[in-house]
């Protein structure tokens, strides 16, 4: 998959989130696009090949290996060929500092994963239909 | 001037005396004086009538014999005949007065026609200057060289008779010197009294005679008062003047103004010394009075002025049993009380200073330490007398020196205080040189022309490491609960989700029991991501900030029971809201105390018709008790501790769902709020939720 196929760039280093992630997005057809980077190095990796396409949404886990997802989200929004990329927070964190600093570095929507099924499919689909199908980026 | 009572008080009572004495001394003079002259006056006037009338008297003898020589017969025949006849017997008549008295210096018979026939004596008159009379005329005093003398003229007639009808034929002449007799001027001048004078002359004036020499005249007024009067001649004299009667003449007699006064005087000289002596007694009295008097004062003054100077234990001695007697004992109760009011307030402050467990020290506006408590020994390491006179800066770390002076000196300067009046965290140096954190509370306060500083300083070491070990905690319980929240849900959401999609995914190769299972997993990896949910808000509110402000109690019970009222709306539920009293508190925190409470109030009143949930306050004690009351399933009143534990539930999971914490959670907000929070109820008859707010407006 090359980045300029990129719709939705998913950096999560919990497989089982991954897959539950996927799971969801696939059950509204979200998901033929997508990449997913399993720590923050990954991520930031993805970026500096960075030529062509860039994903419509990054869907970005907190707590990683190597790079943890506030480092990510900063060299994102530090970067000028890429702050304009949607970055969605997707975490466990409930955690006031870990939400009000997210803002803080341009996160563009703070998201808790619900513990329960229902409610973490629900919030992971609604996202990806917002962000690819109904925001309208900078051309 | 300021004299001390003993000198002022015989100076004013000598000086009153003195006064007194010099009073009655000069009028004591006035009246000798003024007798001494009235005496004088009286004895001059009488002197001086007495030698008028002698001299009077001695004239008149002489114009007798001037009457008589001039009606001798062979006078009378000589001068009727012009001196051709009777020669002999005329010259015998002029002989017979002429040699009469010493003072008959000539005799002289003079015709009509002026010319002088016979004359006998010493002296050669001339020519006569007065007229001649029929009753001898006395002449005026008529000086020639240093010799005075006098005439005494009686016309000679014809017949020797009186003037009825005889003719003139010339005129007889006495001429006789001033003559007194020694006796007769002892006699008057003794009259007079002393020292008198006597003085013979003209009425008209020069010459005039002491009866010795020839004097100057006496001035006119003396001359022409009828009084005695005083004039000046080489001295102050008192003169009465009299007229000689039958004569031109005058006499005075008078005594220098000294003589007069020399009674006065010795009557001053006399008085004098007993005035003094007067004076000097009642000096020495008043001397030895105010003795009396300012001796016990003294030594109340010198009992004050040590009291003063802080010998407390000072008495004053006054033996007496007046009203210095009674000032001096007061005096000394008063002291004693002083003395005990003082010790009794340094046996307490010693008290609260030696056994504080805190330093006090006290430094003047210099900055130097005055006083040095126990405390501030253990804490500083420093003994008192190592301290007292040094300056603060010994107790300070370097680099507060120069902030420490600057900040005196503005304070004493302009009394604007930046440490002064508060408590402040500073670092403190010991004797050993080390560092430790310290919380001083600094006063000033104005003492005698100066400033005193108070500091009482705690050693706040152990506070601080029980702080850096709180902040520890803290630090780890936030790492602990970010690792609950993030770590502990992950796997769980895993457990759901799989759980889920086998149910969905796989439900035909499932029989009955494995979906049932399966029904179960899920259940409880929900109930387990709740818990741990409100786990994580509970232990999130001990560490929140509080954000105090003012908050509309009714307001805020309106919109949770509207939220409440609206996820309840399958039932008839009665909620109301009374007119509640604002409080003061944070506005979120408080929410979610008034939305646990209603929430809970609904929870357990499912399943009654109708179901009542009020919300409501009362006053109780100056403070606003708010409560929540329902007729739900209550609680059975033994069990009322456990209610705000946290995951203490008094009713089985079937029942009634909940993890057990929404109360905890209510408990900690309004406990975290200072207030107090309670519960009554009964089983099957409802329950009733208080909670206070401090600041809230009951």
């Amino acid at each position: 998959m090359r980045p300029h196929e990129v719709e939705i760039l998913l950096v999560e280093d919990n497989p089982n989130d991954a897959e539950l992630t996927l799971r969801a997005l696939k059950q509204r057809n979200l998901a033929n696009q997508l990449f997913l980077c399993r720590d923050g190095a990954e991520a930031i990796a993805f970026f500096a090949e960075g030529v062509g396409p860039v994903p419509k949404v990054v869907l970005l886990d907190l707590k990683l290996p190597k790079v943890d997802g506030l480092e990510v989200l900063r060299r994102l929004k530090a970067d000028v060929r890429t702050k304009a990329i949607p970055v969605v927070v997707l975490t466990s964190s409930r955690e006031e500092p870990d939400i009000a600093r997210a803002y803080e570095l341009g996160a563009n929507s703070y998201i808790v994963k619900p513990v329960d099924f229902d409610a973490f499919a629900r919030a992971v689909s609604e996202v990806g239909l917002y962000w690819l199908l109904l925001n309208h980026p900078p051309q | 001037m300021n004299w001390s009572i003993e000198r002022k008080l015989p100076l004013f009572v000598a000086g009153l005396l003195l006064a007194v004495v010099l009073v009655l001394l000069s009028i004591g003079f006035g009246e000798v004086r003024r007798a001494s002259r009235d005496l004088a006056n009286e004895r001059l006037q009488r002197a001086s009538q007495q030698l008028a009338e002698a001299l009077q008297r001695s004239l008149a003898q002489y114009r007798a014999q001037a009457a008589a020589l001039a009606s001798d017969a062979g006078v009378v025949a000589f001068l009727a005949s012009h001196g051709r006849r009777a020669h002999a017997r005329a010259l015998s008549a002029l002989d017979h007065i002429a040699h009469d008295t010493v003072s008959n210096i000539a005799a002289e018979l003079w015709d009509s026609g002026g010319r002088l026939l016979l004359r006998t004596g010493r002296l050669r008159a001339g020519a006569s200057s007065i007229p001649a009379s029929d009753s001898a005329a006395v002449s005026p005093l008529i000086r020639r060289d240093s010799i005075l003398y006098y005439e005494v003229v009686h016309a000679v007639r014809a017949d020797g008779k009186g003037p009825q009808a005889t003719s003139v034929v010339g005129r007889a002449r006495l001429v006789r010197r001033i003559n007194l007799s020694a006796q007769a001027r002892a006699m008057l001048t003794g009259l007079a009294g002393g020292d008198a004078l006597l003085l013979l002359g003209n009425a008209a004036g020069d010459p005039w005679t002491d009866f010795a020499t020839v004097v100057p005249a006496p001035p006119a007024t003396v001359l022409r008062s009828a009084t005695p009067t005083s004039y000046e001649r080489g001295e102050t004299k008192r003169a009465s003047a009299a007229p000689v009667p039958g004569s031109p003449w005058m006499v005075i007699v008078e005594v220098p103004s000294p003589t007069i006064l020399a009674p006065a005087r010795a009557y001053l000289r006399r008085m004098a010394p007993i005035a003094a002596v007067v004076v000097l007694i009642g000096a020495l009295g008043a001397w030895w009075g105010s003795r009396r008097i300012t001796t016990p004062l003294r030594e109340v003054t010198r009992a004050s002025e040590a009291i003063a100077a802080g010998d407390l234990d000072r008495r004053v001695q006054v033996d007496r049993t007046d009203e210095l007697g009674r000032l001096g004992r007061s005096f000394n109760a008063m002291t004693e009380q002083v003395a005990r009011s003082l010790q009794h307030s340094e046996t307490m402050l010693r008290g609260v200073t030696q056994t504080a467990h805190d330093a006090i020290i006290a430094a003047d506006a210099e900055g130097l330490i005055q006083y040095w408590n126990p405390g501030a020994a253990r804490i500083f390491g420093y003994d008192t007398a190592e301290v007292l006179g040094k300056p603060l800066t010994m107790l300070m770390p370097q680099r507060f020196h120069d902030a420490h002076r600057s900040g005196i000196r503005r304070y004493v300067e302009t009394l604007q205080a930046r440490v002064v009046g508060r408590t402040v965290e500073l670092a403190g140096r010991r004797k050993d040189g080390s560092e430790f954190p310290l919380e001083l509370s600094l006063g000033a306060a104005p003492l005698e022309g100066g400033m005193s500083f108070t500091g009482v300083i705690r050693d706040i070491t152990e506070r601080k490491r029980m702080e850096e070990a709180l902040r520890a905690t803290n630090a780890e319980l936030e790492s602990f609960s970010y690792s609950v929240s993030h770590d502990l849900r992950a796997p769980l959401r895993a457990i759901h989700g799989f759980a889920r999609i086998l149910l969905e995914d796989h439900n035909a190769q499932l029989d009955l029991e494995a979906q049932r299972l399966l029904g179960v997993i899920d259940q409880n990896t929900r109930r387990m991501g709740q818990l741990i949910d409100d786990l994580l808000a509970f232990s999130r509110l001990g560490r929140q900030e509080i954000d105090t402000s003012r908050v509309d109690m009714r307001e805020l019970a309106r919109t949770v029971t509207d939220d409440v009222r609206r996820a309840e709306s399958d039932r008839p539920l009665e909620i109301t809201v009374d007119a509640l009293p604002p409080a003061r508190g944070d506005r979120a925190l408080l929410r979610q105390v008034v939305s646990n409470l209603v929430q809970n109030a609904a929870k357990f009143t499912r399943g009654r018709t109708p179901a009542r949930i009020e919300v409501g306050s009362r006053p109780d004690r100056g403070q606003t008790v708010y409560f929540v009351k329902d007729n739900g399933a209550g609680f059975d009143e033994r069990y009322a501790g456990k209610l705000f534990g946290v995951f203490q539930r008094l009713h089985r999971a079937e029942e009634f769902e909940g993890t057990g914490v929404g109360l905890a959670i209510v408990q900690r907000i309004v406990q975290r709020h200072g207030g107090r929070v309670w519960a009554e109820g009964k089983l099957d008859q409802g329950a009733t939720f208080y909670f206070t707010l401090p600041g809230s407006e009951g």
